[in-house]
């Protein structure tokens, strides 16, 4: 038995589509922005199974950088994951005590 | 012995994921969310990444997890607020938008031809060494602090923003004690 690389990608795609359907289906701020956090875990899924697949001993086949370069772009989303979901959790926070409401739909005052 | 490992923690990855967007209290979300997050972690394993497993565990079952369950318990939504009067044609074409959106996925990776030849590689066989070295701690920091230092010094940046900008948009100030203070204030109708 193998693991191929479509496979994983199947997975990913999988994923991120249920964070897809999370984020147009709730109303909830908080499941929203962990439906989010869903989507970037495929994304970071993907980006690891492309670097194991596309290495080479010479680097990376897909960009002739080092063979580490999947490692290094999972890691920047991951810190760019942890601010997001704290810029995001602060707004809801600031939202939630003007308003007494955590869901989108009562937030329309930027609505054209 | 690995791909069954990933095919097993696939499964309930996508189960769980699918659990934490349906359950109605956020609160069963979180905890099936550090479940996903597990089980993410036990797969960058099977591909040969044990640094970023760790990470993983870190970071987003531990800091990530912790600032979910803390806002969760700072707001403190009652039964009714729960309650997201989601109308059922929005939950069906959310439905049907996502699962298109797999589909045209799946039928990208379906016709790309260089996804299609990974198929004879085994993603979780045995590696030449130099190869098996990417995955290893000491070459990720070699090359994150040499040859990915620019990207690197941009998210520390972007991570100290991030920091004002949230301490900054949760601090009370007085007029916003004297809003709350009223009760259940609505946003204002003039918008219309």
């Amino acid at each position: 038995m193998t693991l191929s690389l479509d496979l994983c990608l199947y997975l990913c795609a999988a994923v991120f589509s249920i964070g897809v359907y999370g984020v147009l289906s709730r109303q909830n701020i908080i499941v929203i922005l962990m439906s989010l956090e869903l989507m970037l875990n495929g994304v970071n899924l993907a980006i690891i199974s492309f670097g194991r697949y596309f290495i080479t001993p010479e680097g990376s086949a897909l960009s002739g950088t080092g063979a580490s370069s999947s490692q290094i772009f999972v890691i920047i989303v991951l810190a760019i994951a942890a601010a997001e979901a704290a810029v995001g959790l602060a707004i809801l926070l600031a939202v939630y005590r003007r308003w007494r409401s955590a869901r989108v739909s009562d937030m329309r005052l930027l609505k054209g | 012995m690995d791909a069954l490992v990933f095919l097993i923690s696939g499964v309930l990855m996508t189960a769980s994921a699918l659990l934490v967007v349906t359950r109605k209290n956020p609160v069963y979300s979180a905890i099936l969310l550090v479940v996903f997050f597990l089980l993410t972690s036990l797969n960058f394993l099977v591909l040969r990444s044990p640094f970023l497993a760790v990470i993983q565990v870190l970071v987003y079952g531990g800091a990530i997890m912790v600032l979910f369950v803390f806002v969760l318990m700072l707001l403190n939504l009652t039964e009714e607020e729960l309650d997201e009067k989601v109308e059922p044609g929005r939950k069906l074409l959310a439905g049907a938008g996502s699962v298109l959106l797999f589909v045209l996925l799946a039928w990208a990776i379906n016709s790309s031809d260089r996804i299609q030849a990974a198929g004879e590689t085994d993603l979780t066989g045995p590696v030449k060494e130099s190869v098996a070295r990417a995955g290893e701690t000491r070459e990720i920091g070699k090359a994150l602090f040499s040859e990915h230092i620019l990207p690197f010094e941009f998210t520390s940046i972007l991570i100290f923003i991030a920091i004002i900008g949230a301490i900054y948009l949760t601090k009370t100030r007085r007029a916003d004690h004297r809003r709350t203070a009223e009760p259940a204030v609505k946003q204002p109708e003039e918008s219309a």
